[in-house]
C-alpha cells in the first residue's frame, strides 16, 4: 500500500477513489522494464548532494492537463480506442519515442529527461492544481506554492521579485481560481508577482492595471509616478499593506533600469524572439529566460489562465474533453513544441542550463480510453513531465506506465516528490524545509539527478 | 513498361520543378496565430480566415485581396468563431461558434437577407468541425464527435434533415466536395492514422487516396475538380501537397522548415492560399500552383 494520503475524485473520466486505491495496491514498487532500464527506478532518499544546484527554477505549468498518451508517452501497440491517431517518432534518446506532434522536442531529447509515472490525488482542475503546485490538498487551507518556498528561502535580492508568475493571471477554470499559487502559511508576502506577456512580447504588470496607460516605456518621472500611486492607494485603504507591497514591487520594476531591462523583450535579437514563436506562451518562455538571467530564483510560466480549450472568454488551455485530436495538432502541441524546445536550447547555448532547473508538467493526464466525444477526459492516475538542467541527468526516461498508460508500473511520482525535488535543487535541504515547516514528508526523486 | 515509368518520372520532376519554382507571397504580415482561410465570393476577390484577435478570442476576418484590407467578418459576434465556409455562389456561410463551456454550435447564414439557422450544441461537451457546402449550396457537411468517434454528418442549410454520412471507426474530418457533387474527399483514421479518402455523397464507395504512416489531412478539391490539395507530415513537418483527384501524382508544393497548413483553392483552380509559419510568425501566403500536370 502506498502512502498517498486521502484524495477526492472529480474526474470526468469516472476515476473513483476506490479505483485508484486498487491500482495503488497492485503496483510493484519498482519493476524493472525496458524503458526504466534507460535510467534507474525512482528512489526516494532524504537529501541530495546536489542541493542548491539550481540558481533559478523555471516551472512551466501546462494548465488544463495535456494527454500523456498523445504527447510524451505514446502507446502505439494499444487498441484503437486508446492509441489515438498520431504516429510515433524516435527521439535522440535510444528507445524513447514521442508522438509526431513534438518533432522539435524529440530532436532535443538529449537536453532533458522524461518522467512517465506521475500520479496525483484529484481529478478536478483547481484542486489538482493545488496538489501540483504545493504537494498537498487545498483543504483545510492551501499550503505554500513551491515558488513561495524558494522565495522565502532565497529572500529578495535586488529589485526583482523572487517568485514571478508569467501569464495572464492566477490559473483557474471557469468556476474558480487555484488556491495553491500563493504563500499560504508563509504569508502573502510570498505570493507570486504577476507578469503578463502577449504574443507580440509586450510585458504587462497586472498589479498596475488601475493605473491606465502606465507601462515601463512611459515611466520617466518618479515623482509623478509616486503621486499617481498615492492617489490610487488612498482608494484601497482596506487592503493597504498588501496593496503597498505589490505596488512597491511594481514601482521598483518600473523605475530601476536593470529591472526594466529584464522585462524588455525588444532587446532580444529577432532570431531569438522568432525561435520561441510569436505566441503568448512563446514570448512568456523568453521572458522567463530573461528573468533567470536577472537572477530571479523562481519563475512560473503559465500555459494559459483558464484550463478550457474552447470556451468563450477563456484562453485555450489543455482541457480537451472535445476536439482533443484536432486541438493538439492544430494549436496546442505546435506552440508548446516550438517554445519549450527554444527555451531549453537557448538556456543551453547561453550556458544557463547547468544552473537552471526547468520543469514542464500539468495537473494530471487524460483518459487512455477515448471518450464519447472522441476525445479524452481527466486522468489522475498517470501522467508525464519533462525535467532539465541543474543536475538533472538528461537523455533518459524515469518511470514507466502500463500498456495503456493507465497506471505507473514503477514507483509513482507524487506532487509532493516533485516539489521536494525542485526545492532541494533550489537549495532547501531536509533541514531547511523542516525549519520552514514545508513539504513535510516529501522525498527527492533521486533517479532524476545524475 | 520501364520506359513508361521513366516518362512519368521525368514528367513528375518537371512538374514538381514548375510548381516549386513559383514563389509564395504574403497576404498578411501581422504574424498573429491564424488558420482556416476560405474564399468568400466566386470571383475570388475576398478571403475569410480566423485570427488570434486576443488571447481569449479567435475571430473570423475578411481580407480583400486587391488592397489587403482586413475587417471583421461578423462584427457583431463577440466570441470564438472557427472555420468559416461559403457556398460556391457566396450567398451562404457556415461556421462553428463557441457557445458555452467546451460546447459549440454550427451556424448557417444567408446573405444578404440575414437569414440565420443553427445546429445548437447538444448536452454536455460538444464539438462541431469543418463545415463545407455541397456544390448546390443546399446542404452542409461537417464533422461531429459522438459515440467514441468523429463522423461526417450532413444537414440542410436550415439545420434540418440531419444524416450520418461517414461513420466510424475512428475520426473523420474535413469534408470537401468535387464541383460536380459526385464525390467528396475527407480525412479519416479508419485505418489507424489520418489518410485521405473519397466517397459518394451518401457515404458509400469509400476509396482511399493516400497511404503514409504520417498524417495526411485537410483535403480540398480544386474548383475544377481535377486536383486535391492537402497537408501532410510525411517529410517531417507539415507541408502542402497536391495530387490528382484520383490520388495519383502526389507532389509537395511547399518546402519550409516550419509549418505550412490550411491550404484552400482560389476559384481559378491555379492558386492556393495557405497559412505558413515563418520565423515563428503565422501569415497567409498566396502560391501559384499552375496547371494540372498531364
Amino acid at each position: 500500500m502506498l502512502g498517498i494520503g486521502n484524495f477526492k475524485a472529480h474526474s470526468c473520466g469516472g476515476v473513483s477513489r476506490r479505483a485508484f486505491l486498487r491500482a495503488g495496491t497492485a503496483l510493484p514498487f519498482a519493476i524493472p522494464t525496458a524503458i526504466s532500464a534507460l535510467g534507474t527506478p525512482a528512489t526516494a532518499v532524504a537529501s541530495s548532494p546536489l542541493k542548491g544546484r539550481a540558481k533559478s527554477v523555471i516551472f512551466v505549468w501546462l494548465w488544463g492537463a495535456p494527454s500523456h498518451i498523445d504527447t510524451l508517452d505514446p502507446k502505439p501497440d494499444a487498441v484503437g480506442d486508446v492509441r489515438g491517431p498520431f504516429a510515433t517518432i524516435p527521439t535522440r534518446t535510444p528507445g524513447l519515442h514521442f508522438t509526431e506532434l513534438l518533432p522539435r522536442l524529440a530532436d532535443r531529447s538529449h537536453l532533458f529527461t522524461v518522467v512517465r509515472s506521475h500520479v496525483t490525488f484529484s481529478g478536478g482542475h483547481p484542486d489538482a492544481g493545488t496538489w501540483g503546485l504545493t504537494g498537498f490538498d487545498e483543504k483545510p487551507t492551501a499550503k505554500a506554492n513551491f515558488g513561495s518556498i524558494v522565495a522565502k528561502h532565497r529572500g529578495t535580492k535586488g529589485t526583482l521579485p523572487p517568485y514571478a508568475m508569467v501569464g495572464r493571471g492566477v490559473p483557474r477554470d471557469v468556476v474558480r481560481k487555484v488556491e495553491g499559487c500563493g504563500g499560504g502559511p508563509l504569508g502573502s508576502v510570498y505570493d507570486p508577482f504577476l507578469l503578463g506577456c502577449d504574443q507580440a512580447g509586450q510585458v504587462e504588470i497586472p498589479s498596475l492595471k488601475l493605473l491606465d496607460g502606465l507601462v515601463p516605456s512611459r515611466i520617466h518621472d518618479r515623482w509623478a509616478l509616486l503621486e499617481t500611486l498615492d492617489s490610487v492607494q488612498r482608494g484601497f485603504e482596506a487592503d493597504k499593506s498588501n496593496w503597498r507591497q505589490r505596488h512597491l514591487q511594481a514601482y521598483q520594476l518600473l523605475t530601476r533600469p536593470e529591472a526594466r531591462a529584464a522585462l524588455d523583450l525588444t532587446s532580444e535579437s529577432p532570431r531569438t524572439r522568432s525561435a520561441y514563436g510569436q505566441t503568448s506562451f512563446g514570448q512568456s518562455c523568453l521572458l522567463a529566460r530573461r528573468l533567470v538571467e536577472a537572477h530571479v530564483p523562481y519563475v512560473h510560466v503559465n500555459w494559459s489562465e483558464y484550463v478550457e480549450a474552447v470556451t468563450p472568454n477563456t484562453d485555450f488551455g489543455w482541457d480537451t474533453h472535445v476536439l482533443n485530436f484536432d486541438l493538439l495538432p492544430d494549436r496546442l502541441c505546435p506552440i508548446f513544441d516550438r517554445a519549450f524546445t527554444a527555451l531549453l536550447t537557448d538556456l543551453q547555448e547561453r550556458g544557463l542550463l547547468d544552473s537552471t532547473l526547468v520543469v514542464a508538467i500539468g495537473e494530471f493526464g487524460r483518459t487512455p480510453k477515448i471518450n464519447r466525444r472522441a476525445s479524452r477526459d481527466h486522468w489522475q492516475r498517470c501522467y508525464s513531465s519533462i525535467w532539465a538542467g541543474a543536475g538533472i541527468e538528461p537523455g533518459r526516461v524515469i518511470g514507466a506506465s502500463d500498456r495503456n498508460g493507465e497506471d505507473p508500473i514503477t514507483q509513482p511520482i507524487t506532487p509532493l516528490m516533485v516539489g521536494t525535488t525542485i526545492t532541494e535543487l533550489a537549495g532547501l535541504d531536509t533541514q531547511a524545509r523542516a525549519e520552514l515547516q514545508v513539504l513535510d514528508g516529501g522525498n527527492v526523486i533521486h533517479a532524476l539527478i545524475g | 513498361m520501364r520506359v513508361a515509368l521513366g516518362c512519368v518520372g521525368v514528367l513528375g520532376i518537371w512538374w514538381s520543378a514548375v510548381t516549386l519554382a513559383a514563389e509564395s507571397r504574403p497576404l498578411t504580415t501581422d504574424g498573429r496565430f491564424k488558420d482556416a482561410p476560405a474564399f468568400i465570393d466566386p470571383a475570388g476577390h475576398e478571403l475569410a480566415f480566423v485570427v488570434q484577435e486576443t488571447p481569449q478570442w479567435m475571430r473570423a476576418m475578411r481580407l480583400t485581396l486587391a488592397d489587403g484590407a482586413v475587417v471583421a467578418l461578423n462584427p457583431e459576434w463577440p466570441k470564438n468563431e472557427f472555420e468559416p465556409a461559403f457556398s460556391r455562389d457566396g450567398t451562404w456561410m457556415a461556421s462553428v461558434q463557441s457557445r458555452g463551456n467546451l460546447s459549440m454550435a454550427l451556424v448557417m447564414r444567408g446573405f444578404p437577407q440575414g437569414r440565420e439557422f443553427e445546429l445548437p450544441p447538444e448536452g454536455g461537451f460538444c464539438g462541431f468541425r469543418s463545415p463545407t457546402f455541397t456544390p448546390d449550396g443546399k446542404h452542409v457537411y461537417y464533422s461531429f464527435a459522438d459515440r467514441d468517434r468523429q463522423a461526417i454528418m450532413a444537414v440542410n442549410r436550415q439545420g434540418g434533415d440531419k444524416r450520418t454520412i461517414i461513420d466510424g471507426p475512428g475520426h473523420a474530418n474535413w469534408p470537401s466536395f468535387s464541383p460536380d457533387g459526385r464525390q467528396f474527399a475527407f480525412g479519416s483514421t479508419r485505418h489507424g492514422n489520418y489518410e485521405i479518402y473519397v466517397a459518394q455523397p451518401d457515404g458509400s464507395e469509400v476509396r482511399r487516396l493516400t497511404e503514409h504512416p504520417r498524417q495526411d489531412i485537410r483535403p480540398r478539391f480544386s474548383p475544377d475538380g481535377k486536383r486535391i490539395v492537402f497537408t501532410s507530415g510525411r517529410d517531417g513537418n507539415y507541408e502542402i501537397y497536391v495530387m490528382h483527384a484520383d490520388g495519383s501524382h502526389p507532389r509537395r508544393l511547399t518546402n519550409n522548415p516550419e509549418r505550412d497548413d490550411y491550404a484552400c483553392w482560389h476559384p481559378d483552380s491555379r492558386h492556393i492560399v495557405y497559412v505558413s509559419e515563418r520565423d515563428g510568425r503565422y501569415d497567409l501566403y498566396w502560391l501559384e500552383v499552375g496547371d494540372v500536370s498531364p
